[in-house]
């Protein structure tokens, strides 16, 4: 065989490929979602099924059909996918589908409402929407033992200012260099640490290093759902130091009618980032299903009365 | 509630209370996994065996059809999957698309070996009897091939039990969707359930094609 002939078969071949290619993608057409069928789809984590689940669930009870594809993956899957309108609805979190939709242009502040404007600016030449932002987040927070929290009472960031130079802060080996970690905390809200310890984000590390008492605040992330198991609180981040992760319905505009907009609204405007802990705990640690915790935390906010 | 600071939990291979509650999803999974399989393999079989035939025949098909296959082989399933999603959606067509191609070159290569050791004399023989083409085709060569091309078929049915398992993350999957449950939620109930009834289920089929092999092909020694 020789080699002239061999790439003359190779680009032929990839010329029949992209061929089929085309082929397939004219016979289908886009976009045409029926009127009252809504797809609601979720990201490969638990909690993305829970708050599809919620919205899905308060869409079904409201009459629409609502198909649902969880578990679905990463942005590269699901941006792709509502773009199509293959899938009608996806609960984002808005700082970071800002940042995915503007490529990294670094326009997220700790401002939800700011953020969602801004993430609205990309959307909507694409045919999306983001809607009203909840109160729930997914965020970096910074946390502390309940044994910390009533020694010093604690509840928010700015309460550890006057007391910083007591505590051992534990993050992962990039917080002394990120704005959002140990300089933020110093220029936003005037703490300096006793000492920082570099661990991990969020790990088996932070974990440990809380439970032997080698730090007393440490970065975790904010709807975390062994929180509570774990004793540990979330100081809440009065400055806005963090990213508005806020939990924030992306859907197609065409399938945001008022009705619509309504009914996620009411789902969001009752959420809150204790909710999404506790909802997580029952899924990922009690195991339960996403669909009947969903179910239950709608019944008992009398979404279904 | 009580401050129970750190508790750790260990979680057992097998919780048998999520089980026993959950045999109508893990029934569910299985039957959309054989469901996958099977049109995966029907789909391959549609494509190879003409496209087989065809390369034998004409042999200047032969290198594009096993390049073009061959190539795409190559392609990654999951990036497979992010080009077709806006082009045929986030349902089985996209998820056979891959399956299907990759069994068309597992089998395409074993039809091909099969035809090709079909021995000369044998076909002069059916020649001299009056065999048109297409009939010494079907009831010579073809079943003289019949072992060859049921040896790539059953390697092609047990990666494809393997394989459908990834198509989770377009939401389909089987039992891959219980795999990627145990992975996310690093619960280890579903993943081994799914885990064994995969092997089980690659077990099953492989044997249960050897016994078919056997029958349909009883002169072939089976290997």
């Amino acid at each position: 065989m020789n080699r002239i002939r061999a790439s003359v078969w190779l680009i032929a071949a990839l010329a029949a490929l992209a061929t089929v290619a085309t082929a397939c993608g004219g016979t289908t057409t886009p976009g045409t979602t029926s009127k009252d069928t809504i797809t609601v789809a979720g990201f490969n984590f638990p909690e993305s099924s829970i708050l599809a689940e919620l919205y899905g669930q308060a869409l079904a009870h409201d009459g629409y059909t609502v198909n649902y594809k969880l578990l679905l993956g990463t942005r590269e899957v699901l941006a792709p996918a509502i773009k199509s309108g293959q899938i009608d609805l996806y609960p984002g979190y808005a700082a970071t589908d800002l940042e995915y939709y503007n490529s990294g242009a670094g326009e997220a502040t700790g401002d939800a409402t700011a953020t969602t404007a801004k993430l609205n600016s990309h959307l909507s030449s694409i045919g999306l929407i983001a809607l009203t932002p909840s109160a729930a987040v997914d965020q970096n927070a910074f946390a502390v033992t309940k044994a910390t929290q009533t020694k010093y009472t604690l509840s928010k960031l700015s309460d550890l200012a006057p007391i910083g130079n007591q505590l051992v802060l534990g993050a992962g080996p990039e917080c002394p260099t990120r704005p959002f970690c140990q300089p933020g905390l110093k220029t936003t809200y005037g703490i300096t640490f006793k000492d920082f310890k570099a661990l991990d984000t969020d790990g088996p590390l932070t974990r440990a290093a809380f439970k032997n008492g080698t730090i007393q605040v440490g970065l975790v992330f904010s709807s975390d759902a062994d929180l509570n198991q774990l004793g540990l609180v979330v100081l809440q981040d009065d400055k806005h130091l963090e990213n508005a992760d806020n939990v924030v319905p992306i859907a197609r505009q065409a399938v945001a009618t008022p009705e619509v907009t309504s009914v996620l609204n009411k789902v969001d405007a009752g959420l809150t980032t204790a909710d999404l802990v506790t909802m997580n705990g029952q899924v990922e640690l009690l195991h339960q299903d996403a669909d009947a915790v969903a179910a239950a935390y709608l019944q008992q906010h009398n979404f279904f009365s | 509630m009580p401050d129970r600071l750190f508790l750790d939990i260990v979680d057992p291979w097998i919780n048998w209370s999520w089980l026993s509650t959950h045999v109508p999803t893990i029934l569910a999974a299985l039957q959309e996994h054989l469901t996958l399989t099977l049109v995966a393999l029907v789909g391959g079989l549609a494509i190879s065996l003409p496209l087989g035939v065809a390369a034998h025949r004409w042999t200047t098909l032969r290198l594009p059809s096993l390049t073009t296959f061959g190539i795409f082989y190559t392609i990654p399933s999951i990036s497979l999957f992010a080009l077709l999603i806006p082009y045929t959606g986030l349902g089985a067509v996209t998820a056979e698309i891959p399956l299907i191609g990759y069994n068309v070159l597992i089998l395409l290569r074993n039809i091909l070996v099969g035809l090709d050791s079909v021995p000369p004399d044998v076909l002069d023989a059916a020649d001299g009897m009056g065999y048109r083409p297409l009939a010494r085709l079907i009831r010579i060569e073809l079943p003289l091939a019949l072992p060859a091309i049921f040896a790539g078929l059953r390697v092609a049915t047990v990666s494809t039990i393997g394989i459908v398992t990834i198509t989770a993350v377009i939401g389909l999957g089987g039992l891959g969707q219980l795999i990627l449950k145990g992975l996310i939620e690093s619960f280890h109930t579903p993943l081994v359930v799914a885990t064994v009834l995969s092997i089980a289920l690659a077990l099953v089929a492989d044997r249960g094609l050897a016994g078919v092999q056997r029958l349909a092909v009883p002169w072939s020694r089976e290997s």
